[in-house]
């Protein structure tokens, strides 16, 4: 067997893997520090990132790779990113919706089958794409929800990677700009953490990808490969719509869009509209069948964003100031630097779409997917406003997970538009470098709170032994000692009761649960409501965190304020009824309420 | 699908996979096994018995033997469901195999013959600073990983200790398991004591606990112990303080439980 020296293309990678490597530890050393709670400045942990990034921008930036090389620049740019979020949670999942996924999951293998009801978020039951798949990794490996499921989306986060870089090389012919869409894309404000959570979603979305991937390749595709390609779309389609509501709907808007957009021009190219109208009569037949009650949990949210709008718009309600802690709160305020850097990437990502939307129209509009992404690309900004409106922040920030992949392949082709040949190129490759290591940068602080974005001290050392959080161990004491009761707990409790606890939690509005958790004094009415409703044990928790599903899962850190607590009166109103008191952590009190005189 | 070595190396070893992960215990060595089971295989066959003759350049197949195995683990658990036995370890690993081994065979049905091949592979060999970088790129990784999940010291955090009481569970009647758990940062002196309806302390424990130590006592009540539901506190103060640091209540009916 010959040997050749890989050249000049592989010392450049296993440059930019030294780099990546650097970057990972230097984002764990940031992460270990937190958890110490020395309080490092994040710049350490900005650093790495990007280490992680501005290599693989650079090698991209210098000239075309081929498409095995583009690949592994972006599968390595896509998975280090994530293992960022892994280093910053690898004992448990800490994510708002992960212990609700994770509960699914655990139930799915315990009682052997789908649908389990799910007290906290009950329309995750009747999406059982995500939990059914990682109950596939647990039972074939022995693994923990938390292992498989992270497992699971590392995997869903690769195919999105080699999707998105082939969809883009697909419909621009540019195996550099397709790169460089990939790591624009890692600018929205999702990618590295919230998007990355073990959830619906985070499964759904690569699918998406994956499905709009093998439609461009099956236009280009000879007559003779259209129903080779169908297998994989079909297959997908079908996965998406039993696994998350609102990506199953994105989708069927995508190909019926795509489908118009076909027909109006009378493209040669096969018209995707079979898999538009597959698409939406399995999504509406899945919502209709199996998962009506999407209905009403998705129509008040959307509901509320579009009455948010029109009341900020008219000037009723005050608009939602960006980066502000509520009146009040305990939570730090991102720094005038960190938020700067966060508008550049907006300023930055709107210049790459004026540079990049004429060339799209003039080389890519004879590509209905390319003048699709146009259009999301607007719709993005759009959906930006929406953060300025209280009650539609949340909408708006998932819409732009979606629409952000129509910006990154616009703003790429503005990328390209400053790499061409002439004058001071390497002057424009660096601003290039940097802009893109702003974008994501500046993306990840917008869709994070700063004070989060290193790890909080869940499990630390003591004296040589490990010792947990106080509502984690009461989690795990709920898994000795009460696995499937029915607790009332608050927000952040009740998830870790749920996962790792195995039992059942009832928690915010639910029963009015929060009001019955935080006043001092108990109605008459409250305590029968819970009894009637099943529930066995009141979680009592004295820290007002309990309710936050960030921070709510950690260690206390007193900082130079005094903890935030509830007056103990709300602690002993459960004492007066009588009620058992079964567990006391000092912050957080355990009540049975079948356990009276 | 004889003559077809990549369809025969996925049937086979998608059979030997399931079985290391239906009968070998070992969490590390199934879990080598199931990866390639559940995470590529199954779109692979998919994806082969769907092109048959045409053979896709690599990226392309990574992409949809990935995308097509997640949607396969999706949809797979949906039709399990409805399946005798329902989803379990042998139930996933049988759907996968039937499912690899079947697309394979399809696969290869499809396919023509290959012609066997002729001269040697160019295969392109590292230089050696590459292969360094990549050491350390890997060294690096593994050690941000082994760093992340090391417990560390941290002295802001605020430690607590729980107590917790329960009627005792294993049928033993007129007792209470009373537990304690540190997760002070340093070891800690306790006095627990267990007052029955109000009187003097029933019982009192003196106790040492380091970090993460946990003490579970099971401790009768039925000596002096008044008829009908009978209220039982168990107090827990740090040595030398009088005030309670934790206290908790149960009431013990008749026959031992509670409530």
């Amino acid at each position: 067997m010959a040997r050749q020296h890989v050249g000049v293309d592989g010392s450049s990678t296993a440059v930019i893997a030294l780099c990546v490597g650097l970057g990972l530890l230097l984002c764990s050393l940031a992460d270990a520090l937190s958890r110490q709670t020395l309080d490092p400045s994040q710049v350490l942990f900005w650093g790495g990132v990007l280490l992680i990034v501005l290599p693989i921008v650079y090698r991209l930036s210098l000239r075309e790779p081929s498409l095995g090389e583009g690949l592994a620049l972006v599968a390595t740019l896509v998975l280090s990113l994530y293992v960022v979020k892994v280093v910053r949670d690898p004992f448990l999942f800490t994510f708002p919706d992960e212990p609700i996924h994770a509960f699914n999951a655990n139930q799915i293998v315990d009682h052997h089958h789908l649908f389990n009801a799910n007290p906290i978020l009950p329309v995750t039951a009747y999406f059982p794409g995500l939990g059914g798949a990682t109950s596939a990794l647990m039972t074939l490996t022995g693994m923990s929800s938390f292992g498989a499921g992270t497992v699971l989306i590392g995997a869903a986060r690769l195919a999105f990677a080699l999707a998105l870089f082939l969809l883009f090389a697909r419909i621009s012919g540019s195996t550099r700009l397709a790169g460089l869409g990939v790591v624009l894309y890692a600018g929205n404000s999702n990618f590295l953490y919230f998007g990355a959570q073990y959830a619906y979603e985070s499964l759904a979305l690569p699918l998406l990808v994956v499905v709009l991937a093998a439609i461009a390749e099956r236009e280009a595709a000879p007559a003779s490969r259209l129903r080779s390609w169908a297998v994989p779309i079909l297959l997908g389609i079908m996965a998406i719509v039993v696994t998350h509501h609102l990506t199953s709907y994105a989708l069927v808007v995508v190909l019926v869009a795509l489908a118009v957009v076909h027909r109006f021009r009378s493209d040669p190219k096969p018209n995707p509209w079979p898999f538009a109208l597959f698409a939406g009569v399995a999504a509406l037949g899945w919502l209709l069948i199996v998962a009506s009650s999407t209905i009403g949990y998705v129509s008040p949210v959307l509901r509320g964003a579009l009455s948010a709008i029109l009341h900020t718009a008219s000037g009723e309600t005050a608009p939602r100031t960006l980066f502000h802690a509520s009146a009040g709160s305990i939570v730090q305020e991102t720094p005038t630097l960190a938020r700067l850097v966060s508008f550049a990437s907006v300023g930055l990502l709107g210049l790459g779409f004026l540079a990049g939307v004429g060339q799209v129209w003039r080389r890519g509009r004879k590509q209905p997917m390319a003048l699709f992404f146009s259009i999301a690309a607007v719709g993005f900004f759009g959906a930006l406003l929406l953060r300025f409106a209280p009650a539609a922040w949340e909408t708006g920030n998932r819409a732009g997970e979606f629409l952000f992949i129509g910006l990154a392949f616009v703003a790429a082709y503005g990328a390209v538009l400053l790499l061409r040949s002439g004058p001071w190129l390497r002057l424009r490759r660096a601003a290039l470098v940097s802009g893109i290591g702003i974008v994501v940068v500046g993306g990840a602080i917008a869709g994070w709170s700063w004070d989060t974005q290193l790890a909080p001290p869940l499990r630390i050392a003591a004296d040589g032994r490990a010792i947990e959080s106080e509502p984690l161990a009461l989690a795990r004491w709920v898994q000795r000692n009460a696995p499937g009761g029915r607790f009332a707990a608050a927000d952040a409790d009740a998830r870790l009761i749920l996962a790792p606890g195995g039992a059942l939690a009832e928690t915010g509005a639910s029963l009015d649960i929060k009001g019955i958790l935080s006043e001092p004094t108990l109605s008459t009415w409250e305590e029968p409501i819970l009894r009637q409703h099943g529930v066995r044990y009141i979680v009592a928790d004295r820290r007002q965190l309990a309710t936050d599903v960030v921070r709510g899962y950690f260690f206390s850190v007193p900082t130079s304020s005094a903890e935030p607590l509830l007056p103990l009166a709300a602690i002993h109103k459960f004492d007066r009824i009588p009620l058992g008191r079964i567990y006391d952590s000092g912050r957080i009190v355990v009540y049975d309420l079948k356990d009276h005189p | 699908m004889k003559g077809h070595r990549d369809l025969e190396l996925a049937a086979a070893g998608s059979i030997v996979c399931a079985l290391i992960a239906v009968v070998i215990p070992w969490e590390p060595v199934r879990i080598v096994a199931a990866l390639p089971l559940a995470l590529f295989l199954p779109g692979y066959g998919i994806i082969a018995a769907a092109f048959g003759s045409h053979r896709l350049a690599l990226p392309y197949l990574l992409m949809l033997s990935l995308g097509t195995s997640l949607a396969v683990l999706a949809l797979g658990a949906l039709l399990l469901n409805y399946l005798p036995g329902g989803i379990r370890t042998e139930s996933w690993a049988l759907l996968l195999t039937v499912v690899i081994v079947l697309t394979c065979y399809a696969a290869s049905v499809r396919r023509p013959q290959p012609a066997r091949q002729q001269g040697a592979r160019h295969r392109p060999y590292p230089r050696r600073l590459d292969v360094v970088c990549g050491l350390v790129a890997i060294v690096a990784a593994i050690a941000a990983l082994i760093l992340a999940s090391t417990p560390l010291p941290a002295g802001g955090a605020v430690g607590y200790t729980a107590l917790w009481m329960l009627p005792h569970r294993f049928g033993a009647q007129d007792a209470v398991e009373v537990g304690i758990a540190s997760a002070e940062h340093s070891p800690q002196a306790y006095t627990l004591e267990v007052q029955v309806q109000g009187r003097k302390p029933n019982r009192t424990i003196q106790l040492s606990l380091g970090p993460g130590d946990e003490r579970v006592f099971e401790l009768p009540v039925s000596p002096g112990r008044p008829a009908g539901r009978t209220a039982v506190v168990a107090t827990l103060y740090q040595r030398g303080a009088a005030k309670p640091y934790r206290w908790v209540r149960t009431w013990l009916a008749a026959g031992g439980s509670a409530g």
